[in-house]
């Protein structure tokens, strides 16, 4: 019971900074369906979506979005850079900030949560951390933090170099977190 | 003087070097005129967010106290970590090259593109490869390079020097920009928007990534242990750098390396948080390259595998390890906290208060490390505020960097005969006799406190008599519109010496007063009010013999004279102590001497801590005794009973913030019953001599007006508030700007009684 309220909390706190961050965010029950349905959702009418699939999470959740027909399994290379949605796994969450972690050691998951505008990455509740520091202990996530290679992503890429902050320069100009529990 | 230039003909390239001094005047004239407004905006807002960050870190000290133990560690052992770096970016298959200078990295990296044939190079934010020019070496192999971070994108547009170590184009204005835009790109789009500029950049760049066969970017820290490196942003651009072409270049000043990936840690939470302001940006990227992900083929390309060179760059930085001073430098991980904290460079930015790469605080250590040290001029400009110190990430002591800088500068002049019979007579060490009358001047101030008070009536007329300004504003550089203070015919210690019937205090432990020189022959009358003020609650209070504290002679510079006054001071001090009083300061820079400097110049570092630990402003020792004896301060210091009103703005000195010893003064002021709105300024823009000094009248008014327009809001519609400062160059500054009288706490208090 504790745990869970644990949990819980953590969640909170990660989908708060997370939204400060300029990120949006949904809390969702562990489903294929509900996450197909939660990412179509956030796609909108997005004819092209980019899928870099997971390591850490069971291939078995994303089972039923990754048979959608708009998904592109083996992008070209004018497919990836021209696609409405890059969807990849974060393989853990800080709460203080409100990231996300992306592993971009596989194959396309660096490019997949780069190039397109708008960025969905579905993290499991439990690997979310205090924070960001954390990621470097050998003692939390079993030891899963230490990847070789990642990215905190925190809210979508911005600037405030040309006069006022603007959100969406080189990287995706949204950032769409699904938690699952 | 010379002949006056207008300002919006000098172009930032061409006083990047401030070698020589009109460079850098030409400069201030350029920044304040051109673009003052922008670089205000921008830094004042990192100067917000940061506050607001660094306060949500919970451990924020503590991290603090671990990101400088691992500089520390990692710049002392620094040839061991180079080895093991090496060795583990080798076991990941990528290419380890250390650069002796920065002739030694251009070539190599020429030599890497030219042999993989590269034509196009995108390239991420790295202030090292400015410091190199590395763009300029490229570029003369025929090889195309673009800045791909907007804000060097700005600047390569433009051809100018960056002036800012984090966001190095915020010089430019929104309008700025657009008319940049529109003059060297035939477009028909309107771009009056942030977002329209945006997008223009974005799409150039875009076509740059997708076609670049190489990308270059720096790095913010690697780790020997395992080749990872750590880079931060938020644009995306260096991601895509790092992860689009199939050759990588990173290349990085030898101090950023440390022991281990583990050592990220404090830096990850720490650098954003100081610099921008956020708790992370979008991007952290912790990679061990070379990628094991394949890399992106542009349409109709060929593959290739990818490819890893880390360049790391001494240009330097060996001797500056082995610099007593300078090797701090080393510590900094270039987060911007100190540029964006201080009042002077929030005015002028980097193209003033900067050199040809790094600017602010830091910047003159920097320039003075990686070129000469007459590259370092501009570091006249910090003022020795120390506003800086509390939010530098590695608590780097910046400006007694700079202090030093000006003393090796002053060691560089000609001696003369005029300087040395001049130091000789007003109390210069030896080897300070060769700095510039005008630092002379200030540095020994108490020599003509003392003169001065002792002829008071000749000596305030001399400076009525035609042509005694003149003199003094050509003689000594001493500014004709400032006022110097008065000399009283009577000092501190006079007056101190002359009251009879004084009862003794019955509180435990007394406190003894420095009678520092500013105060004993500046303005004996705050020090008697202090005096007073103090006795009100029962105090028993000593005053020090008037001694200088080395302040005015370490701030232009003149370690040795410092050195000597500080070690004179310290055992006369020290005496009060093993009576068993504590040590009342009045003028805060000289407090901060206490507390901080007399670490650089005891070289006794028990005395120094006792000293530190046992001194105090005069309102934080009545607060802290008010709140320990429950006294009711509104009885005491009735408000309504001072003659100047109850309605006040406060202006805290910024070293008394710096000492923890501000917020003190508002709640003794707030429970007796004033009604107290306060600045929210680092600097007033005088800093202790700064402003008196005829080169740099106008700099110091335009950085005073931040502090005018807060009083002036702050008294729009309700009426006009006394003025309160704790500094007596605070005191100038704000009369100056605002032709009023000000007042010290101590004097309003006083009144009261
Ligand atoms: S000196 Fe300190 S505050 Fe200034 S940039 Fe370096 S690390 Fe940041």
């Amino acid at each position: 019971m504790q745990q869970l309220m644990a949990l819980e909390s953590s969640v909170l706190q990660f989908a708060e900074a997370a939204v400060k961050a300029a990120a949006t965010v949904e809390i969702l029950e562990r489903s294929p369906a509900t996450l197909r349905d939660a990412i179509l959702r956030a796609v909108g009418d997005a004819t092209r979506i980019l899928f870099a699939p997971p390591h850490e999470l069971p291939v078995a959740l994303f089972s039923e979005f990754a048979a959608d027909s708009r998904v592109v399994a083996n992008p070209t290379p004018d497919e990836m850079v021209h696609s409405a949605a890059g969807v990849t796994e974060a393989f853990a969450g800080v709460a203080s900030t409100g990231s996300v972690c992306v592993d971009v050691g596989y194959e396309r998951t660096g490019v997949v949560s780069l190039l397109a505008p708008l960025q969905i990455a579905v993290v499991a509740a439990e690997t979310i951390v205090p924070k960001p520091r954390d990621l470097f202990r050998s003692d939390i996530l079993d030891g899963k933090g230490l990847k070789r290679d990642f990215v905190f992503v925190t809210g979508p890429s911005a600037t405030a170099d040309m006069g006022p902050l603007v959100r969406g320069v080189h990287g995706p100009h949204k950032l769409h977190i699904i938690v699952v529990r | 003087m010379a002949a006056p230039v207008n300002s919006a003909d000098i172009q930032p390239r061409q006083v990047a070097n401030k070698s020589n001094k009109k460079a850098l005047l030409d400069a201030i004239r350029m920044t304040l005129d051109v673009q003052s407004a922008a670089v205000r905006l921008n830094t004042q807002t990192f100067n917000r967010n940061r506050y607001a960050a660094t306060a949500l870190i919970g451990d924020y000290n503590e991290l603090k106290d671990r990101a400088r133990q691992i500089k520390e560690a990692a710049i002392a052992n620094l040839p061991e970590l180079l080895r093991r770096l090496e060795a583990s970016v080798q076991a990941n298959g990528g290419h380890f090259y250390l650069a002796k200078t920065a002739a030694a990295a251009n070539q190599y990296i020429r030599d890497v593109l030219v042999r993989h044939q590269v034509k196009r190079v995108v390239k991420g934010k790295s202030i090292t490869s400015e410091e190199i020019k590395l763009n300029h070496a490229i570029e003369a192999a025929g090889i195309a390079v673009a800045e791909t971070d907007l804000a060097e994108f700005i600047l390569q547009v433009a051809d100018e020097q960056p002036s800012h170590i984090i966001a190095p184009a915020l010089h430019y204005s929104r309008e700025r920009i657009t008319k940049l835009f529109k003059r060297k790109f035939t477009t028909d789009l309107p771009l009056d928007t942030g977002e329209e500029l945006t997008r223009f950049a974005r799409e150039k760049l875009r076509e740059q990534f997708i076609a670049a066969d190489a990308g270059i970017s720096g790095a913010n820290l690697i780790a020997a242990d395992s080749g990872s490196l750590m880079l931060v942003e938020s644009e995306g651009n260096i991601r895509m750098t790092m992860t689009l072409p199939s050759l990588h270049i990173a290349i990085a000043g030898i101090e950023k390396v440390v022991p281990s990936r583990t050592d990220f840690g404090p830096f990850l939470e720490l650098l954003p948080a100081s610099g921008t302001g956020q708790p992370l940006t979008s991007y952290v990227s912790i990679l061990h390259p070379p990628l094991q992900s394949p890399p992106f083929v542009a349409p109709g390309g060929t593959a290739k595998p990818r490819e890893f060179h880390l360049v790391l760059i001494d240009n330097g930085r060996s001797r500056m390890r082995e610099d007593p001073v300078l090797h701090e430098a080393l510590y900094c991980i270039r987060c911007s906290a100190c540029l964006n904290s201080c009042a002077n460079f929030e005015t002028v930015g980097g193209h003033a208060f900067g050199g040809e790469t790094y600017s602010g605080g830091i910047g003159g250590s920097w320039e003075a490390g990686t070129g000469t040290l007459m590259n370092a001029r501009f570091s006249e400009l910090c003022t020795a505020c120390s506003r800086c110190v509390p939010q530098c990430p590695v608590r780097i002591d910046i400006p007694w960097l700079n202090e030093n800088l000006r003393q090796r500068m002053n060691l560089e002049q000609p001696p003369s005969v005029a300087k040395s019979a001049f130091g000789a007579m007003t109390g210069s060490a030896e080897q300070d006799r060769v700095a510039p009358l005008q630092k002379q001047f200030f540095g020994n101030y108490h020599s003509f406190g003392k003169w001065g008070t002792r002829f008071a009536a000749l000596a305030n007329a001399s400076m009525h008599l035609p042509g005694a300004r003149g003199l003094m504003e050509s003689a000594l550089g001493v500014d004709c519109r400032r006022t110097l203070p008065p000399f009283p015919k009577k000092t501190w210690e006079q007056l101190y010496h002359e009251e009879r019937g004084v009862k003794p205090g019955t509180i435990e432990p007394g406190v003894v007063m420095l009678a520092d020189v500013f105060t004993n022959y500046g303005a004996p009358e705050r020090g008697m009010a202090a005096i007073r003020v103090l006795r009100a609650i029962g105090l028993d209070v000593a005053l020090s013999p008037a001694m200088p504290d080395g302040r005015a002679a370490m701030s232009q510079g003149m370690m040795e004279t410092a050195q000597r006054q500080a070690r004179a001071l310290a055992p006369v001090l020290k005496r009060y102590l093993d009576e068993g009083r504590k040590i009342v300061v009045l003028e805060p820079s000289v407090l901060a001497m206490l507390r901080f400097d007399f670490k650089h110049l005891l070289g006794d570092p028990g005395t120094q801590t006792l000293l530190a630990q046992n001194s105090f402003e005069p309102l934080e020792v009545l607060w802290g005794v008010a709140q320990e004896l429950r006294l009711d301060l509104a009885q005491i210091f009735a408000a309504r009973r001072c003659p100047h009103g109850t309605r006040l703005f406060y202006h805290s000195h910024c070293q008394q913030r710096t000492c923890n010893s501000a917020t003190q003064t508002v709640e003794v002021l707030r429970a007796a019953g004033f009604d107290v709105v306060t600045s929210s300024v680092e600097c007033c823009g005088m800093a202790g001599s700064f402003g008196y000094k005829r080169e740099y009248y106008e700099l110091s008014m335009a950085v005073g007006e931040d502090l005018f327009a807060q009083v002036r809001r702050a008294e729009e519609g309700s009426g006009p508030r006394t003025l309160v400062a704790s500094g007596i160059s605070c005191h100038e500054q704000l009369s100056a700007g605002l032709g009023r009288e000000v007042f010290h706490p101590a004097e309003l208090l006083a009144s009261t009684l």
